[in-house]
């Protein structure tokens, strides 16, 4: 009796009585050593199930029943205009990230003289190589997101793509919408120059005109009645990290319903 | 080894210890039959709505395909990738060629003559300007119900909380603006209501009187919504006009 514990259902055995490729008998090693561990195959039945799920079968679509393409594919980039408000969001995420290595939120007062927050922008736009271009593709991408975005809700509403099972969607695409302008806002902010300080001005302002809890909304959002350090610092957080989490987030469910219904043609 | 074949279970930590279920153990959907209240409500509804599924694939017309309306995979998929490189590349010709300039530090003793927001925000910022629209009301001694910077405030939430209603306002099947002219009035008076506000907002920089400007701002959108509709109207008639020529080519009147 040897200590050595045998293989009880000899997969190494048939693996070897199989001729497999290179890729398919790694693939093969990997997940038995998975599954020997975390029983991977109970929960590979649940994948494939949700696959089939994810891909519901419905009725034959209006194009494919009149046979349309030709026609549909006509107004082809208006279609793609949701793929580019995404794809500009990648960029200036990828970009932001990059300008977060150098950036600094500190201000130090409002009185004229460069700030903390400032001068970094200035130092990434002087002495950095290649951060001015870096902070002007972060810009860009931001504006051509907005513009993206404003035009994809104009053709979804042109074309009557909000119509019945998208009624969902279209209300979170209001809300990716805000929260587009409110990621563009707070960025605005960041730089804490003259434009910065008074589009803030203004937000504190409106803030502080909402009945009943406009005064908690300006404490909550800008950090006081007037623009401050606090200001900035809650700006930079929102920016930089409550922002992307919510709004990575419902991008995924918008495009996971998209993906879920496909995408309406006009009839 | 070999004289250790039983079915036992071992919770040695050789196995997984993960027993098959036998016949006395209760199916899923066994359990879910026992379930009651809420939990009951939802699985008798999943059993409806399985059904409804099952009777659709039973349909004539239907055909075994992946998604509803065109496959996002790999169609979309494909075009999109290609897409993105271009656009991808357009960004980056964009901000190469035309960089942000950086204004002055903040300072809040000195007024800038302009005060923007970027551009996307020019409509809310217009919709803040509304003041003269808030009404005096007779009933309250001529004073304003509320503060012309709330008024500007709930006008935000007014227009934002319209677009999102629009699906459960225009409900059918109709897709085309052809189809649905005064839809198609309210969606043009509201892209040209965008730009008169943003307009309106930046009233300082317009050459042009500003009480004639907040007059425009309300009435050329009105004028694009009733172009469209007429022009919309029009084409809807000329298309019935075809289809009818079709149809009585083919039947002759008696």
């Amino acid at each position: 009796m040897s200590l050595e514990r045998k293989d009880e259902h000899d997969h190494k055995g048939w693996m070897e009585s199989r001729e497999l490729t290179p890729i398919e008998s790694v693939y093969l090693t990997v997940l038995i050593w998975l599954d020997r561990r975390l029983r991977v195959v109970d929960y590979l039945e649940i994948l494939e199930d949700l696959y089939y799920k994810v891909n519901m079968q419905m009725p034959k679509s209006h194009t494919e029943q009149y046979n349309l393409d030709n026609k549909f594919w006509y107004w082809y980039p208006l279609y793609a205009l949701g793929s580019f408000s995404t794809v500009a969001y990648i960029v200036a995420a990828i970009s932001g990230a990059l300008l977060g290595f150098y950036y600094a939120p500190a201000a130090a007062a409002a009185d004229g003289s460069p700030t903390v927050a400032y001068d970094s922008v200035m130092l990434i736009m002087g002495q950095l190589n290649l951060g001015y271009f870096l902070r002007s593709v972060h810009r860009w991408a931001a504006q051509i997101m907005v513009a993206a975005v404003f035009l994809h809700m104009l053709r979804v509403y042109f074309t009557g793509a909000y119509k019945e099972p998208r009624e969902l969607n279209w209300l979170i695409g209001i809300v990716l919408i805000s929260l587009t302008l409110v990621f563009g806002y707070t960025g605005y902010l960041l730089p804490w120059s003259q434009l910065s300080f008074w589009a803030g001005q203004i937000g504190v302002e409106m803030s502080l005109s909402i009945p009943l809890i406009g005064e908690w909304v300006a404490q909550l959002m800008f950090g006081g009645f007037t623009l401050s350090q606090a200001t900035l610092q809650r700006m930079y957080i929102l920016h930089v990290f409550f922002l992307p989490f919510i709004t990575t987030a419902i991008i995924a469910v918008h495009i996971g319903i998209v993906w879920m219904q496909g995408i309406a043609e006009p009839h | 080894m070999s004289d250790n074949d039983t079915d036992d279970v071992r919770t040695d930590g050789s196995g997984t210890g993960i027993v098959s279920p036998d016949d006395e153990t209760p199916a899923w959907s066994e359990r879910k039959e026992r379930t009651q209240g809420l939990s009951r409500l939802t699985y008798e509804y999943f059993e409806r709505a399985r059904r409804e599924d099952q009777d659709l694939r039973q349909q004539s017309d239907y055909v075994e395909r992946d998604v509803l309306a065109f496959p996002a995979w790999p169609h979309e998929m494909m075009r999109n990738i290609a897409l993105t490189s271009f656009f991808v590349g357009m960004i980056l010709f964009v901000s190469a060629t035309l960089p942000p300039e950086m204004p002055n530090p903040a300072n809040s003793s000195v007024t800038p003559a302009i005060i923007l927001p970027d551009w996307y925000l020019y409509w809310s910022f217009g919709l803040l300007k509304l003041g003269p629209l808030n009404p005096e009301l007779s009933i309250l001694g001529g004073s304003k119900l509320m503060a012309d910077r709330t008024y500007g405030v709930l006008a935000n939430v007014v227009v934002v909380g319209f677009v999102a209603i629009v699906p459960f306002l225009n409900k059918g099947s109709a897709r085309r603006p052809v189809e649905q002219p005064f839809w198609a009035a309210v969606g043009m008076s509201g892209v040209i209501f965008s730009l008169t506000i943003a307009a309106l907002s930046i009233k300082n920089l317009v050459p042009m009187d500003s009480h004639l400007l907040f007059d425009l701002t309300f009435l050329v959108p009105i004028v694009s919504a009733t172009i469209t509709y007429a022009v919309l109207k029009t084409m809807r008639e000329g298309y019935m006009f075809d289809l009818n020529r079709r149809y009585y080519r083919l039947r002759p009147p008696k």
